[in-house]
């Protein structure tokens, strides 16, 4: 009776299981790989994630990654912009194609709405909501109403804010530390970029035991202004 | 040749029909005051089977026929509803040829010869379907399919589907059995006269020898004895359709509130659409023209992205535009021109998503403009100026291959870098639009502490100035700045500068 022959161990280190190809499928690049290896993949496709951080955390930066990478993979992206932060310049330099993003700058108040509209359209696979500096002041049938939506219309919902507001809707929760900023001091100061500490929170997806160090990462972000 | 004759029957009513589906199977007159001073009363004109059936009958005043009749309807006709009408009976014979031929208002003929390959079954077929897409636009008609104009329009008075053959013995026995009264219908005269020799039918007077019919009665006669027989000379000549399409209705008493009038709106979007897709047509372009009260006219073009056969969708964008720009005065008619447009069928690609519907995406867009403004939806832009806060906004388009900016040049390469993953994220500014005027307290190296609106902190590192000037060749528009990059102790990091011009500092946004 002949044994099973043995894979050759280099072969044996990119075979993986069917239930983790599934949960690769199901996730979106983020465009930044640190932060792809912190959430097993990416943004999880077709929910609700949350992205927390304050002024100066490379929040905006993370998720301007995200709209590039799903913008250069040829999907449709929408930015609900409370404010209308954007820097068109540094949205370019980021790798937003420019004329492919669909851009709403609104009031705090009627975000929700506006990223419930392009929701509602369909055919957009990532909708970033970018709350700046307002606090989410959605109840929470209107956070089972967006993730109901995502679900249906296949979208990652990306709600950037600074602090938590979907609870169990959100499937992925990223938490950005305050960002530790880095300045040349070649003579005069200079700005160079900032460190931020990236903790992944509990989403509704995610119960099984990891360490605290599979649950944080740190990002670099650079200025190159 | 083989011609087809479709014939509504009271185009009035139908027409009233039409804009009044609920009215349908009741009894239902039509009133129309007459035009000279003794004819002035409104008088029944035209009736449903439902109201003959009650008594009502043709020259009754509305007050006699509502006394026969407890539960009658009765409506007034306007010119709009016989047009919108007569515009949706030619569609019904665009449905079957290219071109067509528009005889009176209630009468269309086209050239049915062709159909034969499409219709194996044979004429009955052809006609029948004919009845079928009528009846989606809302009309009850009439077919006939002869070998000329004259015999079809002849055999339509009479049948509500009748199949002429050409031949002439066959199509004289065919129309034999027609009343002279419908053989000379709108002469009195003739028909009187041919009463008087004591001839019935058609096949009465195809006895008679046609010379000797026109040498007493003209030519008049004549022609009617030849088309007894069923010969006609009356020459077809088709035409292509229109290349927009109406829908129009006059309003009892003035509309001034939308929601009200958006079921006005939804009827006459409803009708032309049905009218484009008998036609295998979608609608490329919407124009409403709203009459005024007491004068006036509003016309506007209603912006449609993709063309599209979805009638919410094109009631959405007209309500919007409508909701954007109310008219000035109440509404009293409306007129509706849709463009038709074919749908052509894209080919997705393989290695990319589809992406979001292009009608769906254009009635998202016009409501995402009614909710935050025209000017704050689209794809965001560079503008030409060295200003740093300058932001446009451009038409989004989702399916555009890649950007050819000025600025792609220089960046793409690190455009490419990100997109793919590799290298540091790249730092953006979220910027306050216009920058937010602050007091700034300066020490020897530069700023040391600000207060603005909303924030207050002290400066720990300041890193500048990067002075930055331009527009000095613009009457009024010259900006010189001295920038700075400060960390403050909130912990961001700001872009601030000093307007060099006046001395003041504002605060332009964090990096993040």
């Amino acid at each position: 009776m002949s044994s099973r022959p043995a894979l050759d161990p280099a072969l044996l280190s990119h075979l993986i299981s069917a239930q983790r190809l599934e949960d690769r499928r199901g996730r979106r690049g983020s465009g930044i790989a640190t932060l792809d290896r912190l959430l097993g993949g990416g943004w999880p496709r077709a929910s609700l994630c949350e992205l927390i951080g304050r002024r100066s955390s490379g929040r905006t930066a993370i998720l301007y990654a995200a709209l590039a990478r799903a913008i250069a993979a040829g999907e449709a992206a929408a930015l609900v912009d409370v404010g209308g932060g954007l820097d068109p310049r540094r949205a370019f330099a980021a790798g937003i194609a420019l004329r492919r993003l669909l851009w709403v700058r609104c009031a705090a108040d009627v975000a929700a709405k506006a990223a419930d509209l392009v929701l509602g359209a369909g055919g957009f696979d990532l909708i970033a909501l970018d709350l700046g500096d307002e606090r989410p002041r959605l109840p929470a049938a209107g956070w089972i109403r967006f993730k109901h939506g995502a679900e249906k219309q296949g979208t990652t919902v990306l709600v950037a804010a600074p602090a938590r507001a979907a609870g169990s809707c959100a499937a992925a929760v990223v938490q950005l530390g305050p960002g530790a900023p880095r300045f040349v001091a070649d003579g005069a100061p200079l700005f160079d970029g900032l460190q931020a500490e990236a903790t992944k929170g509990r989403g509704a997806h995610e119960h099984g035991p990891e360490s605290e160090e599979a649950r944080c990462a740190s990002l670099a972000f650079s200025c190159r202004s | 040749m083989r011609i087809a004759c479709v014939f509504v029957p009271q185009l009035a009513l139908q027409a009233v029909l039409r804009r009044t589906p609920e009215a349908r199977g009741g009894p239902v007159a039509v009133l129309e005051a007459g035009t000279n001073k003794a004819k002035r009363v409104a008088r029944v004109t035209e009736t449903s089977p439902e109201a003959r059936r009650a008594g009502v009958r043709a020259g009754m005043t509305g007050a006699q026929a509502s006394a026969v009749s407890a539960g009658l309807r009765l409506l007034t006709v306007t010119a709009a509803d016989r047009e919108a009408a007569s515009a949706a009976l030619a569609d019904v014979g665009y449905a079957f040829a290219a071109a067509i031929e528009r005889g009176d208002a209630d009468r269309i003929f086209f050239d049915s010869e062709d159909l034969a390959r499409l219709y194996p079954a044979g004429e009955t077929a052809i006609a029948q379907a004919v009845q079928a897409v009528a009846a989606r636009v809302g009309l009850g008609v009439r077919v006939a399919i002869a070998a000329s104009k004259g015999v079809a329009r002849l055999a339509t008075r009479a049948h509500e589907l009748a199949l002429i053959p050409t031949a002439a013995g066959p199509a004289r026995a065919a129309l034999a059995s027609i009343p002279v009264e419908l053989l000379a219908e709108g002469e009195p005269d003739l028909a009187a006269a041919f009463r008087r020799w004591g001839l019935r039918a058609a096949g009465d007077v195809a006895a008679l020898p046609v010379d000797a019919i026109g040498l007493r009665l003209g030519p008049a006669g004549a022609r009617a004895g030849r088309l007894a027989r069923g010969i006609d000379d009356e020459p077809f000549v088709p035409r292509l359709p229109d290349d927009a399409l109406e829908e129009a209705i006059e309003l009892d008493y003035p509309v001034a509130e939308l929601e009200p009038f958006s079921f006005v709106l939804r009827g006459l979007i409803d009708r032309a659409l049905t009218r484009l897709r008998e036609r295998s047509l979608a609608c490329a372009g919407l124009t409403v023209r709203l009459e005024l009260d007491p004068r006036g006219v509003d016309v506007r073009a209603v912006p449609i992205a993709a063309p599209t056969g979805d009638a919410a969708t094109l009631l959405q964008l007209a309500r919007l535009d409508l909701a954007r720009r109310p008219p000035a005065a109440p509404i009293v008619g409306v007129r509706l021109l849709a463009l038709p447009a074919r749908v052509r069928a894209t080919q997705l690609d393989i290695l990319r998503p589809a992406g979001p519907a292009p009608d769906r995406l254009a009635a998202t867009i016009a409501r995402l403009a009614a909710l935050v403004g025209p000017d704050n939806v689209g794809a965001p832009a560079v503008e030409e100026t060295w200003r740093e806060e300058a932001v446009a906004v451009t038409t989004y388009e989702p399916s555009r291959p890649d950007d050819r900016g000025p600025l792609s040049l220089t960046l793409s390469p690190l455009r490419g870098a990100r997109a793919n993953g590799g290298g540091d994220p790249q730092l953006t500014i979220r910027r306050w639009r216009p920058p937010e005027e602050i007091e700034m307290l300066l020490n020897r190296q530069g700023p040391a502490a600000f207060r603005g609106r909303e924030t207050t902190a002290r400066v720990l590192i300041a890193a500048g100035p990067y002075r930055l000037s331009g527009e000095w060749w613009k009457e009024g528009e010259h900006f010189q700045r001295a920038y700075w990059d400060v960390h403050a102790s909130d912990g961001a990091v700001y872009r601030v500068h000093q307007n060099e011009r006046d001395g003041r500092w504002y605060l332009d946004g964090y990096y993040d």
